[in-house]
């Protein structure tokens, strides 16, 4: 397939060479990996007992990270789904981002959830004898359908950019790459047929995926709502989960967006509009994750329910600092941000971002963490790791590499593909060109 | 000895020999001794009650009743017998907060019972104080063996199951340790195994979800009502070992529960003493009932007395609730 | 001769002190168990007669059964003979069967003596426990008027051929139950030896309403235990008050619209997958027809 030399000359560089930046980032990105499984083997051998875990806080650092990784899935659900379906012009160069960044969170989030189970070797009865009634079921079929759902239509959005590169002659990477992108374009020619067939499929992706995400993350939500614990068995936590989930895939866009156009030298296609595109849609995700949370905890504070009391004084006192950060600074902040024209610089909303995807890992923990110390028949115990959860080094450990790997696919895929989808920039400059 | 080989080397002789050794097996189960038998040649003392069965060479012998042993059951055969449970009773435990004085025998008839490490308590016991104005009181939770199980409804993988007679119990082999039943039980009742409890198990122990030997590491544990002891028309260790008569148990079907030495109508013990469920709003249906703790006798803090640092530390705290 | 050098004496003196010390016959401090014995005497409802005899001895304040112990039986005017041995069980019990020794003689007063008696060995001291034992008859009689259920007692000892009424006695009704008796009653015999009491309407019996109804003497210092067993259809039928839910969160198999929802999602779902997966077989193929010319 043709496409556009300029195009060809800006984005394939990364695929040809590698800069001694890139392999000295991977090593120190790999060490932290490495610790993490020393870390996992650790926990398998001697047992969860050199966790932080104890018998009253069951879920800990893990299941917030699952939570928070598969959150993080959601920019690819908005940015290739929604706007997709709106037909948003600029979202162009960011596509490819937005539908990597689903990907690689899909496949890292499950990951934690492996290391919070007491029984590895066991890890197939949740497919050979599955409950149905189960909430944890449910996560699972979808989390599947989800993960297979995001690879399909991360694939079909490759097509068109394997098969430019492999007809692209001055490429100059090595004989296994051109096979790949040979095999791997399905022999697509561009030809009306074949442009229809994929354009299709993708369309009927797109509105799938965007179904599959709520459901995935309406079930997440569910595990904890179903249950009676107080401070969980909220019937806003569904649709809260949700606007939370979207709210942290946008911010991480907006992060990577910045890394990517300073380290890749893509100011050309990145530029101050996307950041402020995709900043506003992060202001208004973020007014709508204030009134979700605004909502849930005033109809807990004002009721006079007494687990909600204790689990509202607990937040307000041991939790106080966190529960700011989460839910005042992390919505304010960002929403001052980009509400300002005065602050609207590339990166004063890269910071808003960062702020905003921090927070979003703090609510995660203040949602998950402090219900299980408050339960109904209070924790009568003297040892203190069984009264107030803490984690040991084997979590924070295992978080590092958890997000380690999650930067070094990042890379590793950016050296196969290219991060600004060619084709779609083409389809860009043909708009341009009829108007 | 060499005719019976020459017996075995004839194939038709193999057919009798197969034969009589099914009529024996037949005629020990007409015996009444049930099931497979295994005839030990034991030199404990006998109750002088003789058998006849039939002997795998076709011969009529008489054995002592007491040197027939029933066989051991296979673990496949244990856990559908745990399933199934004990049909046509349904088991109720009513817990007299009144004679509670936190002896803690309990707990500790139970650790030894089921072979559990010292900090695992399936039976727990927690001093509470409603509100401030309110008395304390102590307060044995075992598990309640709810009518409608959050902890087995949230079971991905089928590890917990309530079974007809009440009774909900957790596979240890099927377990995945993925605690949602922990979160699940708005009551704490179910622990952990953190680590490797290290136990040494008795020679030929076969595993039974009823006495729930040994504790698993990376699976869940809680209290079984002692399904095991039931099965043998034993009252749960908890109820034998209390010294003040604390805990009845007993069958609502047949409206009685007894203490090991006190037996009373269960619905007239409900009548005259107000009892209730703890936190009966939570909709779970406990099968424990608690009977309010009036007219006591002795004052709460004896119970802490004569304990170590890490029992009496544990109610040190002012927010009872 | 005889006067030792004193540094000699002193040394021999103390090797036999020495050695009389460490003798462990004589330093062990041998604790002989003071057992304790009770003898009861039991008839049930069929004539069935037996001695029980329970061996303790008391340890911090707790009863410690002896087990494996033999324990000897005997009977007659003077509680002398001898009648059997039997050896405990590990709760201390010996049980001994009466109905062999068909001719226990009375003694002057008309009573059975009987004793049982522990031999005692070298750490545990012999015990023996005597009781006498009038050999009473007692009756129970069920009757129904109406919808009032009666029960009938009546208690009499024979004499030279002559029934002399109990009275003035307790006699307790049980029921038993899964793991003990539960007391439904207690009649008070008047002085004709009779008593009679209502038996409640509401208790639950066995699936189809039977009830076992037990009245007896209970550890009667004169009579011993003394029970009569009736089977009777005075029970409400038992029916499982709680039956499991057929379907539901907790049961093997989930409710039905749980399952049509998960299949009609999952359906609809991977449905389109395959959608989409037969488009990209599509376009491999329309490319492979492009080569051929």
């Amino acid at each position: 397939m043709e496409a556009n030399r300029k195009l060809l000359r800006d984005l394939t560089p990364e695929l040809e060479k590698t800069s001694t930046g890139w392999y000295i980032t991977f090593i120190v990105l790999l060490v932290f990996f490495l610790v993490g499984i020393y870390a996992l083997v650790q926990q398998i051998d001697k047992g969860h007992i050199v966790t932080g875990m104890r018998d009253n806080v069951v879920w800990g650092f893990y299941i917030v990270n699952f939570i928070f990784f598969m959150g993080l899935s959601y920019s690819g659900a908005l940015i290739s789904g929604v706007l997709h379906l709106f037909n948003t012009g600029w979202r162009r160069p960011v596509i490819r981002l937005a539908e990597l960044i689903t990907v690689i969170s899909l496949v890292i989030g499950p990951f934690f959830i492996f290391f919070c189970i007491g029984r590895l070797d066991r890890l197939y009865f949740l497919f050979t004898h599955p409950r149905i009634q189960s909430p944890i079921t449910w996560d699972v079929i979808a989390i599947s359908t989800d993960l297979i759902g995001c690879f399909i239509y991360l694939y079909l959005s490759f097509i068109e950019d394997f098969a430019i590169l492999r007809d692209y002659e001055d490429l100059n990477v090595a004989p296994w790459k051109r096979k790949l992108y040979k095999i791997l374009s399905l022999g697509y020619n561009g030809t009306p047929i074949q442009a229809r067939l994929l354009s299709r499929a993708r369309t009927i992706m797109s509105s799938m995926i965007i179904a599959i995400a709520i459901i995935v993350y309406s079930v997440l939500a569910w595990i904890f709502g179903v249950t009676l614990q107080p401070g969980w068995h909220s019937t806003i936590f569904g649709p809260y989960f949700v606007i939370a989930a979207v709210f942290s895939g946008t911010g991480l866009l907006i992060i990577l967006m910045w890394v990517f156009r300073k380290v890749y030298r893509l100011e050309e296609y990145i530029t101050k509009r996307h950041f402020v595109n995709v900043g506003v849609l992060l202001t208004i995700i973020a007014a709508f994750y204030g009134y979700f949370t605004f909502s849930d905890y005033l109809t807990k504070w004002y009721g006079s329910i007494k687990m909600d009391s204790i689990l509202i004084d607990k937040l307000f006192s041991e939790y106080y600092a966190l529960f700011i950060f989460a839910n005042y600074i992390g919505i304010l902040i960002p929403g001052i941000i980009i509400a300002l024209p005065r602050f609207r610089t590339i990166p004063n909303i890269t910071i808003a971002a960062v702020i905003a995807v921090l927070a979003l890992w703090v609510n995660r923990y203040i949602i998950v963490i402090p219900t299980l110390e408050t339960p109904f028949l209070p924790i009568q115990d003297v040892r203190d790791a069984w009264i107030k959860y803490s984690p040991t080094w084997i979590e924070w450990s295992l978080t590092l590499a958890g997000v380690s790997i999650f930067i070094m696919l990042f890379m590793l895929i950016s050296k196969i593909a290219p991060i600004i989808s060619i084709s779609e920039m083409q389809e860009k400059d043909k708009e341009e060109i009829l108007k | 000895m060499k005719q019976k080989e020459q017996n075995l080397s004839d194939k038709s002789s193999r057919r009798n020999f197969l034969k009589n050794l099914g009529a024996g097996v037949g005629a020990v189960t007409l015996a009444g001794v049930g099931g497979t038998a295994a005839i030990t040649a034991g030199k404990e003392a006998k109750s002088g009650k003789k058998i006849k069965l039939l002997s795998p060479d076709g011969k009529l012998v008489e054995v002592d009743k007491d040197d027939i042993k029933p066989a051991e059951k296979s673990v496949k055969e244990l856990k559908a017998e745990a399933k199934t449970g004990l049909p046509g009773h349904k088991f109720i435990m009513v817990i007299d907060l009144a004679k509670c004085k936190n002896a803690r025998k309990c707990v500790e008839a139970c650790q030894e019972g089921h072979m559990l490490p010292k900090d695992h308590e399936w039976i727990k016991l927690y001093l509470l104080q409603d509100d401030k104005n309110t008395a304390k009181y102590w307060f044995p939770r075992p598990c309640f063996h709810c009518d409608k199980p959050m902890c087995v409804s949230v079971c991905p993988v089928g590890a917990t199951y309530k079974r007809d007679d009440g009774i909900v119990l957790v596979d240890n082999q099927r377990c995945i340790g993925c605690k949602f039943c922990m979160t699940g039980c708005p009551y704490s009742a179910r622990v952990f195994n953190w680590k490797d409890p290290e136990i040494k198990l008795p020679e030929g122990h076969v595993y039974d979800p009823e006495t729930n030997i040994p504790p698993v590491e990376g699976t869940v544990g809680k209290c079984v009502f002692c399904a095991d002891n039931l099965r043998k028309n034993i009252l749960p260790r908890c109820v034998t070992a209390c010294p003040m008569g604390v805990i009845y148990f007993g069958d609502l079907l047949e409206d009685t529960v007894t203490n090991g030495e006190e037996t009373v109508r269960f619905s007239k013990l409900m009548l005259d003493r107000a009892g209730y469920r703890y936190r009966e709003e939570l909709g779970t249906l406990p099968s424990v009932f608690y009977l309010p703790p009036n007219q006591r006798m002795f004052p709460v803090e004896s119970g802490l007395d004569g304990y170590e640092e890490e029992i009496k530390g544990r109610y040190k705290d002012d927010e009872l609730r | 001769m005889l006067i030792m050098k004193p540094g000699i004496s002193i040394y021999f003196i103390s090797y036999l002190l020495i050695s009389i010390v460490s003798d462990p016959l004589f330093s062990q401090d041998k604790t002989i168990i003071s057992p304790y014995i009770s003898l009861q005497y039991f008839k049930n409802s069929d004539d069935h007669r037996y001695l029980q005899t329970t061996l303790t001895y008391s340890l911090n304040r707790m009863e410690i059964p002896l087990s494996g112990t033999e324990i000897s039986f005997y009977s007659g005017p003077a509680g002398k003979d001898l009648l059997g041995t039997a050896l405990t069980n590990e709760k201390g019990i010996a049980a001994f069967d009466l109905s062999e020794s068909i001719s226990l003689t009375k003694n002057s007063d008309g009573l059975w003596v009987f004793s049982s008696d522990f031999a005692g060995n070298d750490t545990i001291e012999t015990v023996r426990s005597e009781i006498s034992i009038r050999d009473v008859k007692l009756e129970m009689i069920l009757s129904q008027v109406d919808t009032i259920r009666t029960i009938s007692l009546k208690a009499f000892t024979s004499r030279n051929s002559k029934e002399i009424p109990v009275s003035e006695e307790v006699i307790m009704i049980y029921i038993p139950r899964m793991f003990s008796l539960l007391p439904v009653g207690e009649a008070y015999l008047d002085e004709n030896g009779t008593a009679s009491l209502e038996f409640p309407s509401d208790l639950p019996g066995d699936s189809e309403g039977n009830l076992t109804i037990i009245s007896k003497f209970e550890e009667h210092p004169a009579f011993g235990n003394v029970e009569v067993k009736v089977v009777k259809n005075w029970g409400l039928p038992a029916s499982n008050s709680a039956p499991v839910a057929h379907r539901a969160l907790w049961t093997k198999t989930a409710p039905r619209w749980m399952i049509i929802t998960l299949s009609v999602l999952l359906t609809g779902v991977w449905g389109h997958y395959l959608f989409a997966i037969i488009s990209l077989i599509r376009i491999k193929r329309e490319s492979k027809k492009q080569k051929k010319p």
